[in-house]
């Protein structure tokens, strides 16, 4: 599932994620900088070793909420364009679970509208978890009230 | 009258439940909190769980009125990232 909507893409994908081509989807030619997350699988968590992870969304509501912060972080900072893909199914050590690009004609706006964005993501798009360990599994839980 | 909405369940509601998608038949002018309310009593462990809703692909109390059709979905906070 993807959406593109003024100089901005959105995806969810069970595909491999090339962290390169999401960012220079976007380099508006105002713009002197992008920055980039790149959110990936953690093999220990508080020492205990996660084998694999199994990320789930409710798609429709997650486009609709991963817009919704799109178009606020345009609101809030000084950036030009966002590019937003976070990956579903099964993921194993190391594989990116989620990107967030920023281009800004200058870097700080950027790096503040990335951290923003992740920080959002993570507490309203409705996107789960499952750590699966050697003896057993867990949803994660977030602490949203 | 009746009315038939669908409840939708996710990560870990939907392993309680043993199903991602049920039809819940409800009188109308129910409350997004009366279905809620109706699913807890067939599936009593939910409540072990912080649980928030969303009405038709936006979250919700739980206060609003349900018509035919809605989309009810039923989940714990989120977790990606």
């Amino acid at each position: 599932m993807e959406k593109t909507f003024g100089k901005n893409y959105i995806a969810l994908t069970t595909s491999p994620i090339d962290l390169g081509k999401i960012a220079r989807r976007i380099t508006p030619e105002n713009c002197g900088a992008i920055v980039t997350l790149d959110g990936f699988v953690r093999r220990f968590t508080n020492g205990r070793e996660t084998l694999y992870l199994v990320y789930e969304a409710y798609e429709s509501m997650a486009i609709k909420e991963i817009e919704r912060l799109v178009r606020q972080a345009h609101e809030k900072f000084f950036i030009e364009a966002v590019s937003i893909v976070h990956r579903l199914g099964k993921l194993e050590i190391g594989e990116t679970s989620v990107v967030i690009s920023v281009a800004a004609p200058h870097r700080k706006a950027a790096f503040e509208a990335c951290e923003w964005l992740i920080k959002e993501l993570k507490r309203t798009v409705p996107i789960w978890k499952k750590e699966v360990y050697e003896d057993g599994e867990v949803w994660i839980e977030g602490d949203r009230q | 009258m009746i009315m038939q909405i669908k409840v939708l369940f996710f990560g870990a509601t939907a392993d309680i439940v043993g199903s991602r998608e049920l039809v819940l038949s409800l009188p109308e002018n129910s409350k997004a909190i009366d279905a809620f309310q109706k699913v807890i009593k067939e599936f009593p462990s939910l409540e072990k769980h912080k649980l928030l809703f969303a009405v038709n692909e936006e979250y919700s109390k739980g206060e609003e009125l349900l018509k035919e059709g809605d989309e009810l979905a039923i989940f714990t906070a989120v977790s990606g990232g």
